[in-house]
């Protein structure tokens, strides 16, 4: 293996790679269109269409299409196939499918490079982002006056549902996507994942759902906000069939990247990388994984059982034949409540290595830290009824319910105690990821206490459904998740790019988000405990004030966004040079070079010790 | 940065923390009432009395993060571009840590105890003869009918001071009974009734908004309520067109 490097250097590119030498994101698409094509032919020329359910039928035949050709498009199936007929990736092929040699054209191949994937979710981070953000700009702006006169309520009910998806897509990659995948392998001290091509493979599900989801808005007629409420969904028309399919395909992705994930950490660490040695940002992401292995089967079951019902006319969920409205509501929050910290926990994980890192001093209470992540894993799959508590659903269970939902306070309390224990008299360094990091601190106060008064029944029978759970989730995500990610990407751009993140934009950009995310969300609580629900296209004249400034607080955080992105976009290839390990850290990624060369470590690395020992590291330099 | 701190040098965290509590109680002792709509009815008091106690009680807390954010920022940031000296090499405090769990776990079952109770007062009845009001969503009009009456109306009129039981149902989709003003919330399903109770204790009008998304018009599936005196609502019922 010490040749690896060498080949690096050298830049050759390798003679394997057979087929895969051809594929790329464009004939994925083409294969995607075609075979999407072919299933549709093949759906109206022999299904009914005198069937009620016929326009159903042939867009989730369209829609399973369009995945399976992307797929046979971008090559994920060659390495199966070749392992089924015997005649297995050699090393040359292997080493083609890493990249190796390939320049920017890597990026838009089925590339197995764990810091190729990596770099890959950092782009559809954004790009999802970036589509969920127009998104919640023309919701803003329809709602910046009363009275329905921007958009129709049919296009800005669609609007919802899928900026509402988009975004909980968007954050569920947003740190694990990126981070877990080009900082974990290297924490650890591996080469790269357990399972690389699974790792290109979940990747590329994740862009074919996308471009589903966004299909979406053209076919319209989206009725069911994005929890897909039934039975309002029924009245959706085929755009409902494309939501449910991205959806499932989705669950696809997360779930083949969550096992990949934790196998890398449970097998593929280096010797001396005890459990309790792991940079804790590994916890975050393992713990998040295991999380999401749990939850995400839900998500694909209740979508499944979504399409069936409007396909076959089955009932899971239609009153009339038989089926629960509420089931829909069970099985849906039993993912969604869990993937709520499927999202906080990588963030939370990152942001306790940051401040580790930038007071200079070790995390403090590690165990708590682990303890409190894991304990709220677990809890959170306790709670989801809370998001029922005014159904009707189960009355007599509004206690046991309350009771779980109000212990979340305790793990989420250790989360301060950890990061301000961390700070407490350290020498902080006052960097883009520290500035954003204090950001992260004060919103997730506000989401936390805000929480407090919706896990109790009494309280929660006023202001559920109504603008204050919706601004309470937003501080949740964007206050918080989102903190803590852009936090995570100003910390690790550096080994990612070779070049700091630029200091100056960074800081207009964070000036504006945080103040908008203050006006935007706090005038958004007044509108709620004034009366108004959500998801409504227009309201009454007495929440015209708070409205209007939810709307300038929403512009102003458009506007830092675009600044964060062009410090993303001038930094990349122009920003100031950093070192191999800019911010002086312990953990292995900042030990190997930058640009980090294939397949990572020359010589695997021995570990004898945590990387929180600072006060050593200052005698050895 | 001197590593040796003296007693002294965190009063300045003390006196931030203090005063960030004040405003914080503030807050919440007034802007619940001043914010949140008038409150006509048993339920909504309590509601109200809630979000006061809650945010009172997390006040110290939100405080002293705030508190020591603040003070991180002005003590403990590190001047200049150069790479920081390590800080104290501190990596477990066993009393902090369990005081911190005494101190959430305490507050938590404060805050348990109280939700369990002012559950068990906002869902019960008082059982004398309560008003029953049938309460019937679809897309996008709610209807009330008084059982025993024939009287059906697209307005809802209530007696001040009687217990009313609301029994709600859908014909079409899920939609949210919610009396912003009475501070109660009852999903309107399709083939269940779901019942909620209160006791309207304020004369004047309310508005009556679907909580649950339902489709095109969710926005404008609006109504008014009236709380009135009993005399004035049996003449409002004896006015009514009976329905066969």
């Amino acid at each position: 293996m010490t040749t690896t490097l060498e080949q690096t250097k050298t830049a050759a590119i390798p003679q394997g790679g057979g087929l895969a030498r051809r594929l790329n994101m464009l004939t994925a698409m083409v294969g995607g269109g075609l075979v999407a094509w072919l299933f549709w032919f093949l759906a109206h020329h022999f299904l009914d269409p005198t069937s009620r359910t016929y326009s159903d039928e042939v867009a989730v035949s369209l829609t399973i299409g369009w995945i399976i050709g992307f797929w046979l498009g971008i090559g994920a199936f060659i390495a199966p196939l070749r392992w089924v007929t015997g005649r297995d990736n050699t090393r040359a092929d292997d080493l083609y499918l890493a990249g190796q040699g390939q320049g920017t054209s890597r990026y838009w191949k089925f590339t197995t490079d764990h810091k190729v994937v990596g770099v890959q979710y950092i782009v559809m981070t954004m790009v999802l982002l970036g589509a969920g953000g127009i998104l919640a700009m023309a919701i803003r702006t329809e709602l910046i006056v009363p009275g329905n006169h921007f958009v129709n309520q049919q296009v800005y009910n669609g609007f919802i549902a899928v900026h509402g998806m988009l975004m909980i897509l968007a954050l569920i990659v947003a740190v694990a996507g990126p981070w877990g995948n080009f900082v974990v392998p290297i924490m650890c001290g591996a080469r790269d994942m357990a399972f690389p091509r699974l790792n290109a493979l979940s990747l590329w599900t994740l862009v074919g759902a996308a471009a589903l989801l966004l299909t979406t808005l053209a076919v319209g007629s989206l009725t069911m906000g994005w929890v897909v409420l039934e039975p309002i969904a029924d009245q959706a028309g085929i755009g409902m069939d494309f939501f449910a399919m991205a959806i499932i395909v989705f669950t696809v992705s997360t779930t083949v990247a969550g096992v990949n994930i934790i196998c890398t950490v449970m097998t593929m660490r280096t010797k001396g990388m005890s459990l309790a040695r792991l940079p804790i940002f590994v916890w975050g992401a393992i713990i998040a994984a295991a999380l999401g292995l749990y939850a995400f089967p839900f998500f694909s079951l209740v979508e499944a059982q979504t399409l069936v019902d409007r396909t076959f006319s089955t009932s899971f969920f239609v009153a009339s034949g038989g089926g629960a409205g509420w089931l829909q509501a069970n099985l849906f929050w039993l993912m969604g409540h869990p993937e709520v910290y499927v999202i906080l926990l990588p963030a939370v994980g990152a942001l306790f290595e940051i401040s580790s890192v930038m007071a200079r001093k070790p995390v403090f209470s590690y165990r708590t830290a682990v303890a409190a992540m894991t304990g709220l894993a677990g809890l959170s799959i306790l709670v989801w009824a809370h998001h029922m508590f005014t159904t009707g659903w189960a009355p007599t269970l509004g206690g046991p319910f309350m009771l779980t939902t109000e212990l979340i306070s305790i793990p989420t309390g250790l989360f301060f105690l950890v990061l301000i224990g961390t700070l407490w008299r350290g020498n902080i360094w006052m960097k883009l990821p520290t500035i954003w990091m204090f950001g992260f601190i004060a919103n997730f106060i506000i989401a936390g206490v805000t929480g407090i008064y919706l896990s109790d029944i009494p309280l929660d029978d006023q202001l559920h459904g109504t603008m204050f759970v919706t601004a309470h989730f937003h501080y949740v995500f964007v206050g918080s998740v989102l903190f803590g990610a852009v936090s995570a990407l100003a910390f690790w751009f550096p080994k990612v790019t070779g070049r700091f993140l630029n200091e100056f934009l960074g800081r207009i950009s964070f000036w504006l988000v945080f103040i908008g995310v203050q006006v935007t969300f706090l005038a958004m609580f007044v509108s709620g405990l004034k009366g108004m629900p959500r998801r409504y296209s227009s309201y009454a004249i007495i929440f015209e004030h708070s409205n209007f400034i939810t709307t300038i607080g929403a512009y102003i955080i458009m506007a830092g966004m675009l600044v964060l992105l062009g410090a993303v976009i001038t930094s990349w290839n122009k920003g100031e040079p950093a070192g191999p390990n800019p911010w002086h850290a312990n953990s292995l990624e900042w030990m190997v070079p930058t640009p980090v060369p294939l397949e990572n470590f020359d010589v695997l690395p021995v570990i004898t010790e945590d990387p929180y020992n600072y006060g050593e590291e200052l005698v050895r330099s | 940065m001197s590593t040796s701190t003296n007693k002294n040098s965190y009063k300045g965290l003390y006196w931030i923390w203090a005063a960030l509590t004040v405003v914080g109680i503030l807050i919440g002792l007034y802007a619940p009432a001043w914010l949140m709509p008038r409150s006509m009815s048993n339920n909504m008091h309590l509601t109200v009395l809630t979000m006061v106690v809650f945010s009172v009680a997390a006040a110290p807390v939100a405080a002293g993060v705030y508190a020591t954010a603040l003070f991180a920022l002005r003590h403990w940031a590190h001047k200049g571009d150069d790479v920081p000296a390590p800080g104290p090499q501190v990596r477990e405090n066993a009393v902090v840590v369990t005081t911190w769990l005494v101190v959430s776990t305490v507050l938590t079952v404060f805050l348990l105890i109280w939700g369990l109770g002012a559950l068990a007062v906002d869902n019960g009845s008082n059982g004398k003869n309560p008003l029953v009001v049938d309460v019937t969503g679809q897309q996008w009009v709610w209807s009330f009918s008084y059982p025993g009456t024939h009287v059906q109306s697209n307005e809802l009129y209530l007696p001040v001071n009687r217990e009313v039981e609301f029994r709600v149902t859908s014909v079409d989709v899920t939609h949210g009974f919610w009396i912003a003003n009475m501070g109660i919330q009852v999903d309107a399903n399709v083939g269940t009734i779901t019942t909620i109770h209160t006791t309207p204790d304020k004369l004047g009008t309310f508005n009556i908004r679907c909580t649950q998304f339902c489709g095109l018009n969710h926005a404008f599936m609006v109504t008014e309520g009236h709380v009135l005196t009993s005399q004035q609502f049996t003449s409002w019922l004896a006015s009514q067109p009976q329905r066969a």
